[in-house]
């Protein structure tokens, strides 16, 4: 079992004493990395939920390595990190989102914690800045100093005089050095929300960056006095820095003082000469700054000097101070979430953005990604391979001029093959765009891909909405929203290289209707077309009708072929979704389910075929009690059909379905097929369908886990399954009532009887069809 | 020759084989990201390290330490931790044994003096339970991977140990001077001896499932096998010839009868790969070689050092008689790695990449050039290109039948084609008819897919010299050229491809066949008045379409010249251009390879013309 693409960034990274280990907070667990190297040490494992905080204790000595984390589980754990050991846990009952630990004061470790009180609802102050005592036993929850709207990040400066918060346009300010309980000394006003600030390290300085850009300074705060900014010239004790155009997110200062960093959603880091005012720049980050660090070094005589910037899950580790970029860990990017394409794409009446791409056979996946790139990440190494710039075009953050998108990516043949759709929209007119395919070609000695063919506009003004390429040769279907598709072929056929021209084959539609989907058959023989409502069945290479199907509702969104069975996917507004599963043998629908598919991933290589889909639980499903146990908090299951009948071998509840995607993979090592599936926020995880072990997966950051329904082995499988069938379907839902009803259907009653045959026959072709 | 000697050259695969520890003989270790084919670290200063704090050296401290040997092992995982540690251990020239943690990049454990007078072997078996090391002295030092402490020392030979391997199994030890001997791990006790190297054995290796024992001695242009079971003393199995001395072994066999697979990297950087399924059949067996092109220009004339396969692993058996492997090839300061399948008995060229050479200025210039033909060479395709090609929306007015009998969509031969032609004769559809003569257009690319099948036999884009082509026409059979032409002439009617490479064939045809194509008046007369009917508009049109050509080509001139010779052209910028022709109502796009091709495509854009006004 693999798991990967964990998103490196949830919270502030930290860095430890000797400045060699980089430890970050990776959704439920701390990753020490090497700062040397760029490798991963070790991990800390134990928290149940995120970790939000995590804080080196200062030691002078560099043997001890200790660290303190918090979690939204509601501990605060010490750790010593050099050997993954737990050495404390407070347990603070409440989410803690931030924390802070000022210097000793006395024998008491006094900390501040921003944690999430839900239990007072006649109030909207859920957020709660609280005074803790993590030495007391027993532990109490502290006294609260005061209360917000939701939980904010406490600051802390490096002297560890001062803590705040900032709350809307206002900065509160405490002084953490008196013995008693911390007073708030000042409030720092401003007329723009506040984003972010920073505490200088020795002097009574304050950076605070807004919503607009701006960077301001305040100077010799901290004596009692509220201060504020009325307009923006007002600059009495407060200087104002105006460099970054869109909203700050980073402030920084450095060691010594001089020098202010600040970093933005504009993707460029600033470092400011606080004495002269003069700037240097670093645009190269192409992506919004999240964080950004600077070591603690120890040595001065040492010549590196490290910073941290985090980005778009990559992690950045910079020299000083020429900004070079030294080393970098990369993660899988998070998904870009275009605004504008859904609704151009919406106003087709589909609603399709495919932006991951899995390759069976070589294990790697292409993500597209914000910065019009498309990430090639390896599965099963956990390793980012390469990016490939699909559209030249820099990082900005919020364009309203023009909009581009990589409305869709698809890579086969061993990842040596992937093709791209890009959608270029001019400002204001969402229902035209410029839509470009663009079919690339892996060129191993680069470790790259290479433009090979640029088509624009292959279906004229419409928007492409699907690329299928054939498993087994050089063939790829665009299907476009306008009613046609569009087969394309390469002019070679073995080692394709970038020189090899990939031209025109063939077109087709049907009475016009938006085409939606496209699947090749396992062989590449057999090319499967959804018209909205009808599957057409196509020979690609005669580009010829072979057979329609005309018995859906709502237009298909997602097709896939298994064995002799092809799998819908079908929803849409006015009807019900669907799931369902038609024989090709006897052309006609074998089962279906009331389900909401995310997306479908077929196995026909093996013997026996085999199918797993993603379903995506809407909340109406999940709130109701019985089911609460079942899901507890995830909002999809992934079920794994064989090709004998309707009743899912295994089933497994996932988090974060919504946008996922799912696909099986070869690990050539091992010879054996794994199915990856890939959530909503590009986390994904890679298991055995068929073995048992996925269960001590038991509260992961990734939650799947195998419902308590299928216990058996593979090879009693076949078995076992005779014996369920007498079963019904509801006790393989722990029994309960979970609304999945066995046979739902197009036409009723009567079609359930009639599907009862149809599934007998199926069995006693079973034989036949597999010597097909 | 080589700057750098591949016999200094030092290389160890991680077990996982995503990294390649390399280091060149300057006491600087690089480590590479084979996925990614980047360097993920770099050790320098490592020996030093400890003392620098008192001395505070300048970064130089590298040069005094020489590697000997490197082996890059994987602890066992201990407890639940998740991650394994990775070591690299590392014999010095002073005598010392080092272990580096390669995740962390820090020095784990670091013995001094281990072997006075150098250390030349460190080894372990696959589960790395314990690191073996030779040396100068003739001893052998069993050392533990997690603390390094020494756990046990002995004497193997009264010479320097040369070289030494354990057994994957991590039972059996084999330590070699000139002399081969295996010792039981356990409690160290001889079992074999193996003599007949003249010198010192340079690389020792057990085959995988411990049965074989390889090794080969420096400046021996051979390997030999020797069998670990059996006599006490034995002489080799067989020998394994190679043209220069191997530098590094590696095999795999398995008992299962499929066979002995053996891999070694030659001085000179070729790659051998032997097969047999047992000892005789691999002692008989002709080595496949796997090596670089070296037939290029530029690196010819370049005095610096030779791209070469320096590191090879076998990954696994596919079938008998071949592999997959894993290679590392390339110049040393930017090596690129590949996984490939070996097949015994065919032989392999690599493409050298030129990456890492710093070339001469001159050849830098052509590298330059040689990005913007790279840059060219992405084909363009807008609308009215994807137009072009359609092919007709199939109809689905009849779908209640099964199948569509489908005349035209004939496939495979050409008795299939003559079947259509027969059906063609036949049918007395109004649509077929029309189609048959030429007037409803469109329709027929179907069949045209069929047509392309029959002149199959003729590679339409090359270009062939007229004798040549007279040849290959002259042999056809004079009923087979007949049908060539009718192909020829509907691929051209269609524009299936382009006049330029289709006329030479149809006049040849024409020629060298003519009394056949007489004798077949009544059914070929419509075939002729078809090509009579495309060709004279367009003799008539040539003399204007030469003007627009020439004009074409002189504005596009002035374009490339106005623009300064841009590599980077972007997209947008194409647009223009096209929409800029667009108004100049011809049809064709600017990003050709050459000016060959636009003629091409101003040629068909009249054809289209042509055509338009054929139909009125």
């Amino acid at each position: 079992m693999i798991r990967g693409g964990r998103n490196t960034i949830t919270s502030v990274p930290a860095f430890s004493n000797d400045a060699k280990k980089l430890l970050l907070c990776t959704a439920n667990s701390v990753s020490v990395y090497s700062v040397d190297t760029g490798l991963r040490i070790t991990s800390l494992e134990g928290h149940t939920a995120p970790v939000t905080t995590v804080i080196v204790v200062p030691l002078p000595t560099n043997t001890i390595f200790l660290c303190w984390t918090t979690s939204l589980d509601g501990k605060i754990r010490l750790w010593d990190f050099s050997e993954p050991k737990i050495l404390k846990t407070v347990d603070a009952q409440l989410p803690v989102y931030s924390l802070v630990i000022p210097s000793h004061v006395s024998d008491d470790l006094i900390a501040y914690a921003s944690v999430e009180d839900c239990s007072n609802v006649s109030k909207d102050l859920f957020g709660q800045i609280r005074r803790l005592n993590l030495c007391e036993e027993p532990f109490c929850s502290g006294d609260t100093l005061k209360e917000m709207e939701e939980p904010k990040p406490i600051v802390i400066s490096p002297s560890g005089e001062f803590f705040g918060v900032c709350h809307n346009c206002k900065i509160h300010i405490w002084n953490a050095s008196c013995e008693e309980m911390a007073k708030e000394t000042t409030t720092l006003h401003h007329t723009q929300l506040i984003t972010v600030f920073a505490f200088h390290p020795d002097k009574r300085m304050l950076a605070a960056g807004d919503v607009t850009g701006r960077v301001l300074i305040w100077k010799e705060f901290g004596n009692g006095e509220v201060i504020s900014v009325k307009s923006e010239h007002d600059a009495e004790s407060c200087t104002v820095f105006n460099w970054h155009s869109h909203e700050v997110t980073v402030l920084n200062f450095s060691s010594d003082g001089t020098v202010l960093y600040s970093g933005g959603k504009d993707g460029v880091l600033v470092a400011w000469q606080l004495d002269t005012g003069n700037t240097q720049l670093m645009p190269k980050i192409e992506s919004p700054l999240l964080y950004f660090i600077l070591s603690s070094d120890p040595t001065l005589s040492s010549i590196k000097k490290f910073q941290v910037i985090c980005a778009d899950n990559q992690i950045h580790f910079l020299k000083m101070p020429s900004m070079e970029i030294l080393r970098t860990i990369s993660g899988i990017k998070p998904p870009a979430r275009p605004k504008g394409l859904l609704c151009y794409i919406k106003t087709m009446d589909i609603c399709l953005i495919r932006t991951v791409s899995i390759d069976r056979s070589s294990g790697i996946a292409a993500f597209s990604t914000s910065n019009h790139r498309v990430q090639l990440y390896n599965l099963l190494s956990d390793c980012e391979i390469s990016e490939v710039q699909v559209c030249e075009r820099n990082h900005q953050p919020d364009d309203d001029e023009v909009q581009v998108f990589i409305s869709a990516v698809a890579l086969a043949r061993n990842g040596s093959v992937m093709t791209t759709a890009e959608v270029r929209l001019a400002a204001g007119s969402l229902s035209e765009g410029l839509v470009s395919l663009k079919f690339w070609v892996f060129v191993p000695d680069k470790k790259t891909f290479s433009l090979s063919t640029v088509i624009n506009q292959p279906h004229r003004e419409a928007a492409i909405t699907a690329i299928t390429l054939s498993p087994v040769r050089f063939m790829a279907v665009t299907t476009s929203s306008a009613g046609d598709f569009k087969i394309w072929v390469c002019n070679s056929d073995k080692n394709l290289t970038p020189e090899d021209k990939w031209i025109f084959h063939g077109v087709g539609s049907y009475k016009k209707k938006p085409i939606t989907a496209a699947a090749f058959s396992g062989d590449g023989s057999c090319l499967a077309i959804a018209a909205t409502t009808v599957i057409l069945i196509w020979d690609p290479k005669k580009n010829e009708l072979m057979f329609v199907f005309e018995k859906f509702h709502a237009p298909i969104m997602e097709l896939s072929f298994a064995g002799g069975f092809i799998v819908a996917a079908s929803h849409g507004p006015p009807s019900t979704p669907q799931l369902s599963v038609w024989d090709v043998m006897t052309l006609g629908l074998s089962w279906s389910y009331r389900l909401y598919m995310e997306a479908i991933a077929t196995e026909a290589s093996s013997s026996d075929p085999y199918f797993a889909v993603l379903t995506w639980l809407p909340e109406s499903y999940r709130s109701v009690k019985s089911n609460e146990q079942i899901f507890r908090g995830k909002d999809g299951a992934i079920l794994l059909f064989d090709g004998s009948g309707p009743k899912p071998v295994a089933i497994w509840t996932v988090m974060n379905a919504r946008g996922g995607s799912l696909s099986f993979v070869e690990d050539s090592k091992k010879s054996q097929i794994l199915l990856a599936y890939v959530n909503g926020n590009h986390e994904y995880v890679l298991f055995d369908p068929h073995s048992d072990d996925t269960t001590e997966t038991s509260a992961k950051d990734y939650e799947v886990l195998l419902a308590a329904i299928t216990k058996k082995k593979k090879r009693s499988r076949k078995k076992t399954l005779l014996a369920m069938s007498e079963r019904p379907l509801e006790k393989r839902f722990c029994g309960s009532t979970l609304n999945i009803p066995p046979f739902p259907d197009v036409c009723g009653s009567f079609f359930a009887s009639h599907m009862r045959k149809r599934i007998c026959e199926r069995v006693e072709m079973q034989p036949e069809s597999h010597s097909a | 020759m080589n700057l750098v000697n591949i016999r200094d050259v030092l290389t160890s695969f991680s077990p996982a084989l995503d990294y390649l520890a390399l280091s060149t003989g300057d006491g600087r270790i690089k480590i590479w990201d084979t996925v990614k084919g980047q360097v993920q670290t770099e050790f320098a200063d490592l020996a030093s390290a400890e003392e620098t704090n008192i001395y505070t050296k300048v970064g130089k401290g590298h040069l005094s330490v020489d590697y000997t040997c490197m082996k890059w092992l994987a602890l066992e995982k201990k407890k639940k931790r998740k991650l394994g540690t990775s070591l690299l251990v590392l014999g010095t020239g002073g005598g010392d044994v080092l272990a580096l943690d390669v995740a962390s990049g820090q020095l784990k454990w670091r013995i001094s003096d281990c072997h006075p007078g150098g250390v030349n072997a460190v080894s372990s078996s696959t589960k790395a339970s314990f690191i073996y090391s030779g040396g100068a002295d003739g001893m052998v030092c069993e050392i533990d991977p997690h603390s390094g402490n020494l756990i046990r020392k002995f004497k193997a030979s009264a010479k320097a140990v040369s070289s030494l391997s354990v057994s994957p199994d991590g039972k059996t030890l084999a330590t070699a001077s000139a002399q081969l001997k295996t010792f039981k791990c356990s409690d160290l006790k001889k079992i074999q001896k193996f003599t007949g190297h003249p010198g010192g054995v340079r690389c020792v290796a057990f085959t995988e499932d411990g049965k074989f024992i390889l090794s080969s001695a420096v400046g021996e242009r051979y390997i030999a096998v020797w069998k670990t079971d059996g006599a006490k003393k034995q002489s080799a199995s067989c020998v394994l010839a190679l043209e220069h001395p191997p530098v590094f072994v590696d095999s795999w066999g398995e008992t299962e009868g499929k066979g002995l697979y053996v891999l070694a990297i030659s001085e000179i950087g070729v790659c051998y790969f032997w097969y047999g399924s047992n000892v005789e059949e691999l002692g008989n067996a002709k080595p496949t070689k796997v090596a670089l092109a070296a037939e290029d220009f530029a690196l010819k004339h370049h005095k610096g050092s030779l791209p070469i396969i320096f590191a090879a692993k076998l990954q696994g058996i596919l079938k008998p008689g071949s592999v997959n492997a894993f290679i590392a090839s390339g110049l040393l300061v930017k090596p690129s790695f590949q996984k490939m399948v070996l097949q015994f008995g065919t032989d392999l060229v690599l493409n050298a990449s030129k990456n890492g050479i710093l070339l001469p200025i001159t050849q830098s210039e052509s590298k330059s050039k040689k990005g913007q033909g790279v840059q060219n060479k992405v084909t363009t395709l807008d609308r009215t290109h994807a137009e072009d090609a359609l092919l007709p929306i199939a109809r689905v007015a009849d779908l209640h039948e099964k199948k569509r009998l489908q005349p035209h969509s004939s496939d495979k031969d050409t008795d299939m084609v003559d079947q259509s032609q027969a059906d063609h004769v036949e049918t007395f559809s109004m649509e077929d008819k029309l189609r048959s003569l030429g007037i409803l257009k469109g329709t027929n690319e179907q069949s045209n897919l069929s047509y392309a099948s029959v002149v199959e036999g003729i590679d339409l884009e090359a270009y062939l010299p007229p004798k040549k082509l007279k040849t290959a026409v002259l042999s056809m059979a004079p009923s087979t050229a007949f049908k060539t032409l009718e192909a020829l002439v509907l691929m051209w009617q269609t524009r299936g491809c382009g006049g330029k490479c289709l006329l030479p064939w149809i006049y040849s045809i024409m020629v060298n066949h003519s009394h056949y194509i007489m004798s077949q008046e009544p059914k070929n007369h419509q075939l002729l008045d078809t090509l009579l009917k495309i060709t004279k508009p367009r003799g008539t049109a040539l003399q204007q379409l030469l003007q627009l050509s020439g004009r074409l080509q002189l504005v596009t001139a002035q374009i490339n010249k106005a623009a300064g010779n841009q590599t980077q052209t972007t997209v947008h910028d194409q647009e223009i251009d096209e929409n800029e022709d667009e108004q100049e109502d011809v049809e064709e796009h600017v990003y050709a390879e050459n000016d060959y091709e636009s003629d091409l495509s101003s040629d068909d854009g009249k054809d289209k013309d042509d055509t338009l006004m054929g139909e009125i």
